[in-house]
């Protein structure tokens, strides 16, 4: 596998807005990331023949969204899954190419997670009958995200001491960042005393560590290094990805082995293997935070603190614009909108090639002002090396490091 | 009289004999014949060596508090119960780990603690389903 290093890019990233009523189907704001993302690798649709997409029975098919752009494939897989699946598709995507199966893969995921199908467990979700191994959770009241990965969370605090103060300080970090994107959907900054003092959820999640659930669509175009030579913009270039790296077990994660270990324990060696780095290498993160205390236990488990001491390192600074090394600098799914992982590598893909949408008047052209006041700039400097740490649970994950 | 919780309908041939042990307020586990290993949920072949020989024990309702947390809204429509109440995950004396509520306690942060032990209380929902539920040890 280390001989696919450097040899795949992604050319080009696109999205729709991100709003809480998009008023349109996940099939013409598919069609719109698609062609947001193919304009800005300065493709045509004829260049695109190969298309993954994933979704929870919530979404549009490869095969309405390519025609609907006049695009013919030669490969494309929907894919059932949510969150870590943007990395694994990355990885499929270059497998795909690899095989001799396509050229140019554009990856997409649309959903109206606010205003249609809610992962939070309100909505149509929460009417859906108890089967399966529902029978061993539901009768008790489980049904949503947060209940499922709360037992990690507070077993996190109960063994090394991990305090709701401490983990805050990734939603105060993420809306910093997001107050420096025009995009985001929260862009007022919040203190910790906002966070803690915000309303329960479910213990130990305040409201404000939770995401937003969003409408929208988003995508990714990979192709072979070669081909991104021909490409609009910088081509940034995948050193390595791990994709859907599980735990022993993934049903009743809590039901087996240390509960506050995740996925990344399994993943790291797999992505870093490739890529031919260490955790010290890496500029900036976006590790996923379905909720602010996702994005502590993965920067911990992929080896950027020690074991038990995430929340002393979320509440350092370090994850912070200007700090050692920015999570997140979008906002995240915090703050900026929930996109099941997209938005973070889309960010990542921006960052590396110094174009990142803030608010400095030459930012497309590549000038920024590194001044990370309120509305200003949210450019990271001289990034060489970004990492993205996907989750979906606890007990599962996937990673990709990318460099400009 | 109403229902205040999904009750786990239907219930799965491997699981019967759980369902059917808790009407007799009996909490059973399912046990490998071949290799010894007792687990939970109930599977139709042992995790652990494949053995299809599924026999069942009678756990003895004691444990610890692995995990919990307190949620203070509903996540289902069929869920009645007035919040906050308390998911707990049980790590039994015999081993395996099961999701349920802990009751007969206060829904308050400092009044529950990770590894305190636990006891089963049944909890009769209808004439085919009584549930496993767990309350503090005093």
């Amino acid at each position: 596998m280390k001989a696919l290093r450097d040899k795949y890019c992604i050319v080009g990233v696109g999205e729709t807005e991100y709003s809480r009523a998009s008023n349109r189907t996940t099939r013409a704001m598919a069609v719109e990331a698609v062609r947001h993302a193919i304009l800005d690798a300065g493709l045509t649709a004829g260049d695109v023949d190969g298309m993954l997409d994933y979704q929870g029975g919530d979404s549009t098919l490869a095969n309405h969204v390519a025609p609907d752009l006049g695009i013919r494939l030669n490969f494309y897989m929907d894919v059932m899954g949510g969150g870590s699946s943007t990395e694994a598709l990355v990885g499929l995507a270059m497998g795909a190419i690899e095989a001799g199966m396509c050229q140019t893969v554009a990856i997409y995921r649309s959903m109206n997670g606010y205003s249609e199908f809610r992962i939070g467990g309100t909505g149509a979700r929460a009417a859906q009958p108890v089967r399966g191994l529902d029978l061993a959770q539901v009768p008790f009241g489980m049904r949503s995200a947060g209940q499922n990965f709360a037992p990690t969370f507070l077993r996190h605090m109960y063994e090394y001491g991990t305090t709701s103060e401490q983990v805050a300080h990734v939603k105060v970090a993420h809306s910093k960042h997001a107050s420096q994107n025009p995009k985001a959907l929260l862009k007022e900054r919040v203190t910790v005393a906002d966070v803690v003092g915000s309303r329960w959820i479910v213990t130990p999640l305040h409201l404000l560590d939770c995401c937003l659930e969003t409408d929208n669509a988003t995508c990714v175009i990979v192709t072979s290094a070669e081909r991104a030579r021909d490409c609009r913009p910088r081509p940034v270039h995948i050193l390595g990805v791990a994709g859907r790296v599980s735990k022993p077990r993934l049903d009743f994660h809590w039901a087996h082995g240390p509960i506050t270990r995740v996925a990344g324990y399994y993943a790291k060696d797999i992505v870093f293997g490739q890529a031919g780095i260490g955790p010290d290498d890496v500029d900036l993160t976006g590790s996923y935070d379905a909720f602010t205390f996702t994005t502590m236990l993965q920067l911990e488990e992929y080896g950027f603190c020690k074991k038990g001491e995430g929340g002393h390192h979320v509440s350092s600074g370090v994850i912070e614009l200007g700090g050692r090394r920015p999570n997140n600098t979008s906002g995240g799914h915090l703050c900026e909108g929930y996109t099941h992982g997209m938005s973070m590598v889309i960010e990542n893909v921006r960052q590396l090639r110094g174009t990142v949408d803030d608010y400095c008047p030459k930012a497309a052209e590549g000038v920024h002002t590194y001044d990370y006041a309120p509305g200003r700039c949210r450019q990271v400097k001289d990034a060489e090396i970004a990492m993205n740490l996907g989750w979906a649970m606890p007990p599962l994950g996937s990673a990709l490091i990318l460099r400009r | 009289m109403e229902l205040d919780r999904p009750l786990p309908s239907p219930i799965t041939p491997e699981a019967k004999p759980f369902w059917d042990g808790l009407r007799e307020r009996k909490l059973l586990l399912p046990r490998c014949q071949a290799c010894g290993h007792a687990f939970f949920y109930p599977r139709v072949l042992c995790p652990r060596c494949h053995a299809r020989d599924i026999g069942w024990i009678q756990a003895s309702g004691r444990g610890k508090l692995h995990a919990f947390e307190i949620a203070y809204q509903a996540f289902h429509k069929a869920w009645k119960i007035k919040p906050p109440y308390v998911l707990a995950m049980v790590e039994l004396a015999e081993g395996p780990r099961l999701m349920t509520n802990l009751v007969n306690v206060e829904p308050d942060p400092k009044a529950i603690k990770c590894d305190m032990p636990v006891q089963v209380v049944f909890s009769k929902l209808t004439d085919e389903i009584t549930l496993p539920l767990f309350e503090p040890v005093r």
